[in-house]
């Protein structure tokens, strides 16, 4: 199972989706689009445990964190 | 409450009842938004970080374009400084996510943007002088 957890102010939600299943996968697709299209940033992390910025959907990221847009404070 | 009050007086076992109180205390309290953001952060930091963090409430990170190290305290505003090679900070930053998020997240946040877009994230940051007390 991979994971997609969006922040929010009880912590995150989490929304988890199979990758072998067409159609969870095509639910967190939309997720992606919807929140990366609100002005979320995705970032998920690389085998070697760095992070990486993720632009498009990735169906292969095992977990992806969403966090709104930055602003300064 | 009142359930609560009726399990007490009819609880043949009081110091049971007060186990169960404690375990829903226990579970409140990791379920927090405060206590889940600081989960979702320990995972994301490197073992390095997380020493860190464990130990003093902060990290470091080193910003992904110009290698400068930066300081992440456990806050949601003006809580990231940059550090000088000797260690010592040189000027505080404030960019926070939008939404009234807890401190993990915003951490989180910040770390992420500075490891994979530091500039962007130093140029829509408030500027200040470090706090005297953090000088020493």
């Amino acid at each position: 199972m991979a994971t997609q957890i969006v922040m929010d102010h009880t912590g995150d939600r989490r929304h988890q989706f199979d990758p072998q299943n067409a159609f969870e996968l095509a639910d967190a697709e939309k997720r992606f689009r919807e929140l990366t299209g609100k002005g979320f940033t995705a970032a998920a992390r690389s085998a070697a445990g760095e992070t990486i910025k993720v632009a498009s959907f990735d169906p292969t990221a095992e977990e992806t964190v969403f966090f709104p847009r930055l602003v300064g404070g | 409450m009142g359930f609560l009050l009726r399990i007490w007086r009819g609880s043949p076992d009081p110091p049971r009842f007060c186990a169960v109180r404690q375990l829903y205390r226990i579970v409140n309290i990791i379920n927090s938004p405060e206590a889940r953001g600081r989960g979702l952060l320990r995972r994301w930091l490197s073992e390095r970080q997380l020493a860190q963090f464990d130990a003093f409430n902060f990290f470091d990170v080193i910003g992904c374009q110009t290698a400068k190290r930066y300081r992440i305290y456990y806050a949601t505003a003006a809580n990231v400084e940059e550090l000088d090679k000797g260690g010592h900070p040189l000027m505080r930053y404030c960019f926070v996510p939008t939404g009234d998020l807890v401190p993990g997240d915003v951490m989180l946040a910040q770390k992420i943007a500075l490891e994979t877009d530091e500039l962007a994230a130093l140029e829509l940051a408030n500027k200040f002088q470090p706090s005297p007390q953090r000088l020493a």
